[in-house]
């Protein structure tokens, strides 16, 4: 079987420079419902794996640094 | 670090971030720690977290610190509500209103004579849900504070004491407080009077508040009051410049099953608003008197469904 | 991959709203007893109330409501197919539960004195008790675990309960979607709280992950209690909500209706006839977004500036925060414009209308040991406060059951063959990816199941769902997240079988358009005053059956059955 890459623009974004991954936090990957966010271990940074976000906010409540946006997924907006 | 050596439940690993050097890692660990099992470990070193050179990981430990309860937790919140930075006094508060333990009020009353300003709110907020006779007196001095906010969390204690003695004090503030939503808790806690004739005046006044959601909360005590004697005042109330106001008005003229309020009731039927109609119809199904028939079964055509099943409703309960 | 073995007493599924409730009062009653809570995401934020919630739109609470007039509102809402002992459990017991709810500091609206700001919407009771600060609800419910030394176990997805010889719970199956390790836990009670099948129909966008319900409420535990031998019930009589167009989450009617908000037309006015939250309210909602005046808006544009701030307050952080974000991005603000309005996808939900699993007044299931509560227990309209209600219920029903059985052996044929099921995807090589898969599940879902309900479709349907079914295995998949995602399809299909078999079973129409077949269109109490049981049959197969109602102990008479019906005065249209 073969498969085509598609490319998606996803609704949660991660700001870089606040994320404190990299020091042991895990907060907005812990508290998605829908287990979609992984820390990049590389940069050290959260970041969207699995685009099935249900915008339910929770990663960018809970994140102690505000580094974490949802927004309305394109398809919604 | 004085806790280390005692704690054998918690992993050294944890220990050690709790003391790193940096303020973000020690955040991360105090988040960790709060999600251990045992109490006994966690609450001292939340304490001592509240006096962290980093402000993050104050306020953290401030929120963190919600739900426990006892006297150390207390007064150690207590301490930081006058934090430099604001978001650490803002947590400390708002874990001390989840206090549900009544014996931890006299630690919050013991520290309202050297509070003030934000402090002094956020304790009387805590104390409000917790209702101990003790803050009768602190409540009912705070109500001349310069602060607002201290006035409203003061008044709000007064309401869920249900104390009488306080009427007298908050029937003035009801109409004299400089503020309007210091007003309108007031208005609204003299709904726990056992005799209309205390509060009546104060809330005859309110009803001629200049705000209009001070007026509304008075129409809603009055009916909550079951004043007879309020009748005038409700029906002027019925043309009220808000239609918010002249709903809660025709409630609780329902209530009373006044048939003085007929004419002000029918007049209202045909008001632009229709939940405004939804209400008057609903009142004068109450009120029971055949006399409104005739506005009712022309409420039938209205085009609004909810006004017409209400209107039918009505006349249904008048045939009764 | 591993296969880790643990043994508790009571297994609580789902760690929700009802799951907690489950564990806390089972830990309760015996303090003694291993409760572990399994979670497929995280305790801390997890199920439909992630984001708490605006307000209990069920209240009973004396002096605004009495118990049999709830039970009389229910059974007329739900078209009298209701058991009514199981709703006079809930009403009597919701009370207390408000006040224990209150004591754990759980915040319920209440007025300047402190007494419960309950608001009348219905005409026969007054049922609406706002939460405006209600987002700390899960935050408590975790605070009550922890106090109480209930284990959890995060990111684990049950995928088949384990029976013993005598068809009784001996424990459940699980995949851990980060490590795709493989648990076993013997258990003695196991309570099924997994919330609603909330990812059965796809909703319009096309967007999978966009559904009404929290999508990761695929129906687990539908598929769970029917493999298990467990008796379902109502499952044709669909969920379908009223929601915000394109952002496909509640607008909340309730939480604005008591400020004057409402649903109305395109030219601003009210049509609904019905009074409560119900399939026929639902009927003339699909109508008038069907009609010439059509469609259907949220409309605030009359309120006042405070009133429409205080509103925004409470919409836009609790439940569905992100509705303010969605207004923002489309310009759209309440005091100017009207929210346009859709209706949802199909799903399975026993709080918001009546399809779930069977259960009676104690929690119990048609199973041994094996307890429901929550949006998937059929207790109709439930909701939030009627899943603690039957969480607690489910939790005391499984502790007490607990200290007169022991914990049944395992049959490790049971064990293999689920094993070799769920790893089945990890072994696969370039089979179909599961996204794929689910697509074309749900879309013929909606081609096939969306009301109006037409006999040949749903036949169409179920011979879909049979060759998907043949799909299942060969699905691959890449790392454990998808193997999740591939076994929620096993559960999704199963659902939708069920569905479309329920559907098909019922030859008659009942609650508005939940259940409204085209070649049906009448009701027939005569022939349908029934229960319809969906159940796994000796043979293995899907089996549907009926099960006579329980004599009604609130009686209504014949006015009262069609109070609402007579209370409508349908306006002639004028001539032309």
């Amino acid at each position: 079987m073969t498969y085509a890459l598609n490319r998606v623009t996803v609704p949660v974004t991660v700001d870089e420079e606040k994320c404190i991954a990299a020091k042991g936090c895990t907060v907005c990957v812990d508290v998605c419902p829908l287990d979609i966010l992984a820390i990049d271990l590389a940069k050290g940074t959260a970041y969207m794996k699995f685009d099935e976000c249900w915008y339910c906010m929770p990663c960018e409540k809970d994140c102690p640094t505000g580094a974490v946006h949802v927004d309305i997924p394109y398809l919604l907006r | 670090m004085t806790a280390l050596s005692i704690q054998d439940g918690l992993s050294a690993q944890l220990m050690q971030r709790m003391t790193d050097a940096d303020p973000e890692i020690r955040r991360i660990a105090l988040m960790d720690l709060a999600d251990s099992e045992d109490e006994d470990l966690i609450v001292p070193l939340l304490i001592e977290a509240l006096q962290d050179v980093d402000a993050n990981v104050r306020a953290e430990a401030a929120a963190a610190l919600e739900g426990y309860e006892s006297e150390a937790v207390v007064t150690a919140l207590i301490g930081v509500l006058t934090d430099s930075d604001p978001q650490v006094g803002a947590n400390a508060a708002l874990s001390l209103g989840e206090l549900k333990d009544a014996s931890l009020g006299g630690v919050l009353l013991n520290a309202l004579d050297a509070s003030s300003g934000y402090a002094k709110a956020a304790i009387f907020r805590a104390l409000k849900e917790l209702k101990v006779a003790g803050s009768l007196e602190p409540a009912l001095a705070a109500i001349a504070d310069a602060d607002a906010d201290v006035r409203q969390a003061a008044v709000g204690v007064l309401g869920y004491l249900k104390d009488p003695r306080a009427l007298a004090s908050l029937s003035k503030v009801a109409t004299q407080d400089a503020d309007s939503e210091v007003r309108r808790i007031a208005v609204g806690a003299l709904g726990f009077a056992p005799a209309l004739a205390v509060v009546f005046p104060a809330l005859a006044d309110a009803m001629n508040d200049e705000s209009w959601q001070v007026r509304e909360e008075a129409v809603m005590t009055l009916g909550k009051l079951r004043a007879e004697n309020a009748v005038p005042q409700l029906i002027a109330a019925m043309q009220d410049s808000y239609w918010q106001v002249r709903i809660k008005a025709a409630r609780s003229l329902g209530r009373l099953r006044s048939r003085a309020a007929l004419p002000a009731l029918c007049e209202a039927l045909v008001h632009p608003v229709s939940n405004l109609r939804k209400e008057a119809a609903v009142a004068l199904g109450e009120v029971g008197d055949p006399a409104a028939l005739p506005a009712l079964e022309k409420a039938l055509e209205d085009p609004d469904p909810d006004v017409r099943k209400l209107a039918k409703l009505a006349m249904t309960q008048i045939a009764r | 991959m591993n296969t880790i073995e643990m043994e508790v007493d009571v297994l609580v599924i789902g760690g929700g709203t009802a799951g907690p409730m489950a564990a806390a009062k089972a830990k309760e009653k015996n303090p003694a007893l291993r409760v572990l809570v399994m979670e497929k995401a995280n305790v801390k934020r997890s199920g439909a109330i992630s984001m708490g919630m605006d307000g209990l739109n069920n209240a009973v609470i004396p002096g605004h409501a009495t118990p049999e007039q709830y039970v009389k509102e229910i059974t007329v809402a739900n078209d009298g197919i209701v058991n009514q002992k199981t709703v006079m459990k809930y009403a009597t017991s919701s009370f207390d539960m408000i006040q224990e709810l209150d004591s754990w500091g759980v915040k319920f609206e209440k007025d300047e004195t402190g007494d419960y700001a309950v608001k009348k919407v219905h005409h026969i009771g007054t049922y609406v008790l706002p939460m405006p600060e209600g987002h700390n609800m899960k935050k408590v419910l975790y605070r009550q675990l922890k106090k109480r030394r209930v284990e959890i176990t995060n990111r684990l997805m049950a995928t088949r309960l384990l029976l013993d010889e005598g068809g009784a719970i001996a424990g459940a199956m699980a995949v851990d979607s980060r490590t795709a390790d493989f648990y076993v836990i013997r258990s003695k009670t196991v309570i099924l709280a997994t919330g609603a099948a909330g990812r059965l129909g796809m909703p319009s966008s096309g967007y999978l992950f966009g559904t009404y319900e929290n999508p990761t409420n695929a129906g687990d535990g539908y598929s769970l209690a029917y493999h298990a031998g467990a008796e379902l019930s109502g499952i044709e009589c669909f969920q379908i909500n009223p929601l915000i167009k394109d952002y496909n989450g509640p607008s909340c009617a309730y939480v604005t209706g008591p400020f004057g908000g409402y649903t109305a037309n395109a030219n601003g006015d009210r049509f609904i006839e019905c009074d409560y939250w119900s399939g026929q309210m639902m009927m003339e909602f699909y109508k008038e977004l069907e009609g010439g005046n059509g469609p259907v808006f949220l409309k605030m544009d009359h309120l006042a500036e405070e009133t429409i701030s205080t509103i925004e307050e409470i919409l836009h952080t609790n439940e569905r925060p992100s509705r303010g974000r969605f207004h923002e991005g489309r310009g759209l603000d309440y005091r100017t414009g009207m929210v346009e309005m859709h209706i949802s996808e199909i799903g399975l939900c026993s709080g918001h209308s009546g399809s779930g699993v069977w259960v009676n007044e104690h929690a119990e299931t048609t199973v041994p040991g094996l307890y429901a509560a929550g949006d998937l227990a059929c207790v109709p309209h439930n909701y939030m406060l009627g899943a603690f209600v039957y969480g607690k219920l489910a939790g005391e029903s499984a502790a007490e059951y607990c200290a007169s059985h022991a914990l049944p052996p395992v049959d490790n044929a049971q064990v293999e063959a689920e094993r070799k099921r769920v790893w089945g995807p990890l072994d696969v090589v370039d089979g179909l990816p599961p996204g794929q898969v689910e697509y074309k599940l749900r879309r013929m879902v909606n081609d096939y199941l969306q009301p109006p309900k037409v006999t040949r479709k749903m036949e169409i349907g179920l011979q879909r769902f049979a060759e998907i079914e043949e799909d299942l295995s060969r699905m691959s998949a890449t790392n454990p997240h998808e193997l999740m995602r591939a076994m929620e399809i096993h559960a999704i299909r199963d659902c939708a079988e069920m569905a479309a078999q329920a559907s098909l079973y019922r030859k008659e129409s009942r609650w508005g358009l939940y259940h409204y077949r085209v070649d049906y269109p009448e009701k027939n109490d005569a022939d349908w005053f029934v229960h319809v049981q969906v159940k796994k049959d000796a043979n293995g197969n899907m089996s549907c059956f009926t099960r006579p109602i329980e004599p009604y102990i609130v009686a209504l008479d014949e006015e009262e059955k069609t109070a609402y019906q007579k209370l409508r005065i349908v306006k002639e249209p004028a001539a032309a």
